[in-house]
């Protein structure tokens, strides 16, 4: 790789150089294009910038990477899965719709208005969940209309550093309240088996069944473990494959991006208080194990409530903040109508995060105002 | 997170020696001075020392190494040790601090301890900043000295090795000491040297043939994470001086860099972009004082820099390592130095 490549660096090298001048020297197309050309000359080259404070030395690990293990994270967790199981013929097209749409049209129009110096890469995480949280079977437009959304109001707010609550998240809340339609149907049924062309191009052809946790709710149908954990059972295009979305939640907390304390209590909490609940109302409710593994609770424990920027900074209160996620998810999904509770109950404890994070703060320091 | 609560007696901190391997030359070149040298005169304390610590923990890769003093000779450098402290200080117990890693020499150590009631060893795991005098004595002694605090009035008196043999030469053999172990290490040289330097040498003639031709270079007395950066290379050395680090500047974008991961690793180069706190908590993680640096940043970013000293401001030891390993980049170290400030101006 770094023979191959050894021959191309300096006449790219030479290249961006000519274009960063040819933009800085017009301030017009520096207006329409510098953000776009921030963004890419930034993932092919090093910042220029060097230290003027003390220490004089930093380390080797930027927000660019954290984004990128998150990415990586994405993709073997969710993306191949969903190749295998879906086909990928659906699986590619929508990613290309949300990444079109998200980044490349509204993110970059976004940079033209406001003025911002780059794009930042949180885009592209926002954009990688959109079509993961949606049914297998989503309109395209669908995908790339949630994808516009979860931009625009991660830009309103401020962009990464400055979100409130995860933007893929409400931009699926958005969907659900504005097409209830479209986000109850179209769960595929995975395919199973080894893949011919036909199947690994299309996957199954479009036999829709209810997801296990709306079947538990309207006849108390338990799916088999084995199913949910290697991802046969129906689902979100991405949720589905729950071993993988394990595996690679544990590399990304072995990375130190995602913070092990809240993946932890999420899901404590969750089997804690699904216990509790049996233990008193019995089968009406929904078995431990069982909540464990259905809907979308792995895939947000270990990458949605994870979200740095939108959970509390202090570490103790991380595990308030993940133990309020899997409290409200088990509500949500024991005593409403709503068969599905982890999209509320990230965005509810990311709003909540806020006075979690100030009330910590103040016990640990005593700090009178 | 995972690397808390190791056998290094506090929370955080970062194993330097393993980022930042340098491989120093055996032999030491000696440069004398052109004018008179300056003698070394140790200051006996006036107060009553008590506890005496002698570091032998070097945590930064480019301060001096342990051999050069010692000379595998443990035992021959402890009996030096121990003539100092029948001569000076009596009373005092002595705590010798040795980098577990070093099996050789904890173990002479431990041997010498056996017979010697008035001193005791202490391995210890050496990362940074495990030498700062604040947690020395948190990890050994168990008391609290605030940053910036003389532990002399404490009665408490922190040595290194190098400090240990010069009062023994000049106090004792009543010779005149007027050179020092320098250590000139970084990616701008041509290669990582011990020099033996008659103290009143400018920096510039120390220099002079070391660094490498191409490329621009900057350089740094005690370390690039706690020293200082000078400009002036007729600056004279002089006892504050235990090492000058050399880094290439690097001010210019690099191709390709993930492929290149050793391009950029110990230049000037912040290696990424200015980025809003993203609460990593890579900070908190590694704070060796148990502090939220992050928590600061935000207090000064809402411009309420009077509030930072609320959350424990004054513990802070201005390590670096929150600047250090910041992946947003930001000049945290600057942001605590500057609320610091705010506090004494009040």
């Amino acid at each position: 790789m770094k023979k191959f490549l050894k021959p191309v660096e300096p006449i790219l090298d030479k290249g961006l150089d000519t274009v960063e001048s040819f933009i800085h020297t017009h301030p017009k197309v520096n207006f329409l294009f510098g953000s776009l050309f921030g963004a890419f000359d930034g993932l092919l080259r090093s910042s220029k910038e060097t230290t003027h404070t003390q220490p004089f030395i930093r380390n080797n690990y930027d927000v660019k990477r954290f984004m990128g293990a998150v990415l990586v994270a994405l993709v073997v967790g969710w993306v191949l899965p969903a190749i295998y199981f879906y086909g990928w013929q659906g699986v590619v097209s929508k990613l290309l719709v949300s990444f079109v749409i998200g980044i490349f049209v509204v993110d970059v129009i976004w940079a033209i208005i406001a003025r911002e110096n780059h794009i930042s890469e949180g885009g592209f995480v926002s954009c990688l969940f959109i079509p993961a949280i949606l049914p297998p079977q989503a309109p395209l437009w669908l995908v790339g209309l949630g994808a516009a959304l979860a931009i625009i109001f991660r830009n309103i707010l401020g962009g990464v550093g400055n979100n409130l609550v995860n933007p893929a998240l409400f931009s699926r809340l958005f969907l659900t309240i504005c097409f209830p339609a479209l986000l109850v149907t179209g769960y595929q049924t995975p395919f199973v088996g080894m893949p011919d062309p036909h199947t690994f191009r299309y996957g199954l052809d479009a036999i829709t069944h209810a997801t296990p946790l709306t079947a538990f709710k309207a006849n108390g149908e338990i799916a088999s473990y084995l199913s949910l954990l290697l991802g046969t059972a129906s689902g979100s295009l991405g949720e589905t494959c729950r071993l993988a979305l394990i595996a690679s939640g544990l590399w990304l907390i072995k990375m130190r991006v995602a913070n092990w304390r809240i993946p932890v209590s999420y899901l404590g909490s969750v089997l804690v208080f699904s216990v509790f609940f049996s233990l008193i109302f019995g089968k009406t409710v929904a078995p431990p194990l069982f909540q464990l593994l259905s809907g979308g609770l792995i895939m947000g424990a270990f990458f949605m409530a994870t979200d740095p920027i939108t959970a509390t900074y202090n570490q103790t209160a991380k595990w308030i903040f993940g133990a309020g996620c899997g409290f409200i998810t088990v509500l949500i999904r024991d005593f409403t109508t709503l068969p599905e509770g982890v999209m509320y109950a990230i965005l509810l404890m990311n709003l909540l995060a806020i006075p979690i994070q100030s009330l910590m703060v103040k016990i640990r320091y005593r700090v009178q105002e | 997170m995972l690397m808390g609560k190791k056998a290094g007696g506090f929370k955080g901190g970062f194993n330097l020696l393993d980022a930042y391997p340098l491989k120093f030359c055996n032999i030491v070149e000696d440069i004398s001075s052109d004018g008179t040298p300056e003698t070394f005169h140790f200051p006996v304390p006036t107060q009553k020392v008590e506890h005496v610590i002698v570091n032998l923990c070097p945590t930064e890769p480019w301060a001096l190494p342990n051999w050069v003093i010692l000379r595998h000779k443990t035992t021959a450098f402890l009996s030096v040790l121990k003539e100092i402290k029948n001569s000076h200080f009596s009373s005092a117990r002595f705590y010798i601090a040795i980098n577990e890693k070093e099996d050789r020499t904890v173990a002479d150590a431990k041997n010498f301890a056996c017979n010697e009631d008035w001193m005791s060893v202490f391995p210890l795991y050496a990362k940074y900043p495990q030498d700062d005098p604040v947690i020395l004595t948190k990890v050994i002694l168990g008391m609290d000295v605030h940053f910036g605090q003389d532990t002399e009035s404490l009665g408490v008196l922190i040595l290194d090795a190098q400090t240990v043999s010069s009062i023994y030469e000049s106090c004792i053999l009543r010779k005149n000491v007027n050179s020092r172990f320098i250590v000139l290490s970084g990616t701008g040289l041509k290669e990582n040297e011990i020099l033996n330097v008659q103290l009143g040498t400018s920096i510039g003639k120390i220099l002079k043939n070391k660094s490498k031709e191409v490329g621009r270079y900057r350089v740094f007395i005690n370390g690039p994470l706690r020293g200082q950066e000078i400009t002036d290379l007729s600056q004279k050395t002089d006892w504050s001086i235990n090492h000058i680090v050399v880094l290439e500047e690097k001010d210019r974008k690099v191709i390709l860099p993930m492929i290149k991961p050793d391009e950029l690793v110990l230049t000037t180069n912040v290696l990424g972009e200015l980025r809003r706190c993203v609460s990593c908590n890579f900070c908190d993680d590694i704070c060796p004082v148990d502090l939220e640096p992050a928590l600061y940043y935000h207090s000064y970013t809402r411009g309420e820099k009077h509030k930072a000293r609320l959350y424990n401001l004054g513990k802070c030891i201005e390590c670096g390592l929150c600047s250090f390993i910041c992946p947003s980049k930001l000049e945290l170290l600057e942001i605590i130095k500057e609320c610091k400030a705010l506090d004494k101006q009040k």
